[in-house]
């Protein structure tokens, strides 16, 4: 499938997982999406569902302890100021568990748009905002491009007998992690620019015309909009 | 007259008291080959970088003088305004990489020039048929290998049909087949359409064959410039390493000693199953220097790291006595630490003695509390090398430690590596030359993945 109706389309699952009423209805968008993830190469996905499922499982930890609902409590811990006393209640944990879904949705969404996505059709795709969508499609190619350095930081490190050990050995490496990033990014802009972009009057490799799946992508980018709004 | 030309060109990059170029004045004809040679950091790639406008423009900085390149002034026109008239290739391809795939890649340049969308297509295709890739036009960049990479990229460049083909040391990471044959494919291109090429290399014996002139830097000076039979005479005269077969760099008595490293019908493969290592056996001695040389993805990287302990074979015993380093390839992974010295220290619990005395070895002194990017490319592989040598190994496994390095660098370095009678060291090059140079032993990596002595 064309890129452009495939994009439209998880943006539609993410709008539906967002506008969504029922943790059902969430998780089972999430579900969905997950499972498109889990066919992509295992090298690949791992930053990616890492990402997804962490932030949603921190979500879903700690939202109960800085809501205060009433229901039935499970657990009553300590009074902090400014925060009062912590617990944890039935409905504060139903409506954890109801925003970690969303977030995993929406995070799957962009996994699977970073996964399985052709980005240079995208790009190509694009009739106004080249500029924005290349440097979005730049910036999904970071992910993969950040793992790698990353290992070759480590692999540097063991080089010399050191083992990046726990939390902090790891941390570490962002500081240098980052500045690569940056310098990466400079070394690209002016090949860029060598290649001439940014130069008035570009043209484009021409596309060829969207088929019927792509046309029923799009419909059903519509229709998860709209379900979600009235149904889910 | 001249396609493109410079007049008394000086510059200086920002936050640098030293120019990178000095007072340089060179005219390049159309159609004409000219080869730029001289040591790291001389300013071969700055002066490539200023016929294609990227200095002053993309780096800022200080900028006298003046560069014309098809009758346009570059301080008035843009690198972007330029390209097409001028394409460049450099060093690195995975840096210059914007798209996903290879076609795209290709007419990325194209579509910035505004070429009329239904020839994009088709030149694209021409370009990567006029390199030999034209298979690769659906794959994957991230798929491709290093020397795929690089043909894809001067394909890009090709495509633009450039009056200027700027090469900034394109076959740094290619074996010497693969650097052979991209150089005679983009000389031979480029001459068919009269197109004017500037070619900086680290070895030159390929180059010299078939380039017309030879420019030399000397400190960001232009220390000789002539046609190629009298440059061999200069370069004899004054540089003699830039032309001979690696030099003298010492005796090394090899003591043959107890085994430090023996790998026994090792077998590996990543996670695609395909076996890159298919029962190697090897043995390293205390005492002895082995090179490592094979193309391009037969293994010797896999190799060096199952010796130093950094990959654990799927099959096969692989023994080592005592503590191993590994020297990656890629300089830019030794920048932990905000000083030199810290950084070096490192690997040896923070022992800063051993760490100044490790920065000395490799000619360092006075750099230890710079921050290591702010350290010259030179500087910084030799800051890597430190890093290695600091925790004293008992195996010292190299990767390409001579990628980008000029020739009389690499004989110091072959000097400091054949100074140590104690240790065992491997070291993995393309460079057969300096392989020549430093080694007791050459064990060749075929295709086939058969380790040979040579």
């Amino acid at each position: 499938m064309r890129p452009a109706p495939a994009a439209a389309l998880l943006f539609g699952l993410a709008a539906a997982a967002l506008l969504a009423r029922h943790t059902v209805s969430v998780a089972a968008l999430a579900a969905l999406l997950l499972l498109v993830c889990l066919r992509a190469p295992v090298s690949r996905r791992w930053p990616y569902l890492v990402g997804a499922v962490g932030s949603a499982a921190a979500l879903f930890v700690l939202t109960p302890f800085v809501e205060r609902l009433p229901g039935t409590v499970y657990w009553s811990g300590p009074s902090i100021p400014v925060v009062g006393t912590l617990d944890v209640t039935s409905t504060e944990l139903s409506g954890a568990l109801f925003n970690a879904c969303r977030l995993a949705a929406v995070s799957l969404a962009f996994a699977v748009y970073a996964l399985w996505l052709d980005h240079d059709r995208l790009v190509q795709a694009a009739g106004f905002a080249r500029r924005s969508v290349l440097a979005v499609a730049l910036a999904t190619r970071l992910v993969p491009a950040l793992e790698r350095d990353a290992s070759g930081l480590v692999e540097a490190l063991r080089g010399r007998g050191v083992e990046p050990e726990g939390l902090r050995g790891r941390a570490r490496l962002l500081s240098p992690l980052l500045a690569g990033s940056l310098e990466r990014s400079l070394n690209l802009a002016e090949a860029m620019e060598a290649r001439g972009f940014g130069r008035p009057g570009a043209t484009r490799l021409p596309q060829p015309r969207w088929g019927a799946r792509e046309q029923v992508a799009l419909a059903g980018a519509v229709l998860a909009v709209v379900v979600g709004a009235l149904w889910l | 007259m001249a396609l493109a030309r410079t007049e008394g060109l000086s510059y200086a990059y920002p936050g640098s008291a030293v120019p990178a170029l000095r007072d340089v004045s060179v005219d390049l004809a159309p159609g004409q080959v000219t080869l730029v040679l001289g040591r790291s950091g001389s300013g071969k790639s700055t002066l490539l970088r200023a016929f294609a406008g990227l200095v002053p423009h993309f780096h800022g900085g200080r900028f006298s003088g003046r560069v014309e390149v098809a009758g346009l002034d570059t301080r008035r026109h843009h690198p972007a305004r330029l390209a097409g008239t001028v394409a460049t290739l450099f060093q690195d391809p995975e840096d210059q990489v914007v798209f996903t795939r290879v076609l795209n890649e290709v007419a990325f340049g194209l579509e910035n020039v505004g070429t009329p969308p239904r020839q994009i297509e088709g030149r694209a295709l021409e370009a990567l048929r006029s390199v030999g890739a034209e298979h690769l036009a659906g794959r994957l960049v991230t798929e491709l290998s290093g020397g795929e990479l690089q043909r894809v990229c001067l394909a890009a460049t090709l495509a633009l049909e450039p009056q200027l083909l700027l090469l900034d040391e394109p076959t740094s990471q290619l074996d010497p087949e693969a650097a052979k044959a991209l150089i005679e494919l983009a000389l031979q291109l480029a001459r068919d359409r009269g197109t004017s090429v500037v070619l900086s290399e680290q070895r030159p014996v390929l180059p010299f064959e078939i380039c017309d002139r030879v420019l030399f830097l000397e400190d960001g000076r232009l220390a000789f410039d002539g046609l190629v039979g009298r440059a061999r005479t200069w370069l004899e005269q004054h540089h003699p390493l830039f032309v001979s077969d690696g030099g003298w760099a010492g005796v090394h008595r090899p003591t043959h000693g107890q085994v430090t490293c023996r790998l026994d019908g090792v077998s590996f493969a990543y996670e695609d199953n395909l076996l890159v290592l298919d029962s190697a056996s090897i043995e390293l001695r205390r005492g002895e220097i082995v090179a490592l040389v094979g193309p391009n993805g037969s293994g010797k990287t896999t190799l060096a790291k199952l010796a130093a302990g950094l990959l654990e074979p799927l099959s096969g015993r692989v023994e080592r006595r005592g503590r191993p380093t590994y020297l990656s390839q890629d300089p830019g992974r030794y920048v932990l630490r905000e000083r030199a010295l810290d950084e070096v220290a490192v690997g040896v619990d923070g022992d800063l003695a051993a760490a100044s005395r490790a920065l000395a070895a490799v000619g360092l002194i006075g750099c230890e509390d710079r921050h290591p990017r702010d350290l010259s490319s030179g500087e910084r592989e030799r800051l890597a090398l430190a890093a290695v040598l600091a925790p004293d190994p008992d195996l010292l496994v190299l990767d390409e430690p001579t990628r980008g390095v000029d020739p009389e660098r690499k004989l110091e370095l072959a000097a400091l590596l054949r100074a140590n009678t104690t240790r065992a060291t491997l070291v993995v090059t393309h460079d057969v030359l300096f392989a020549k140079t430093v080694a007791d032993r050459i064990v060749s990596l075929a295709p086939d993945r058969e380790l040979a002595n040579v």
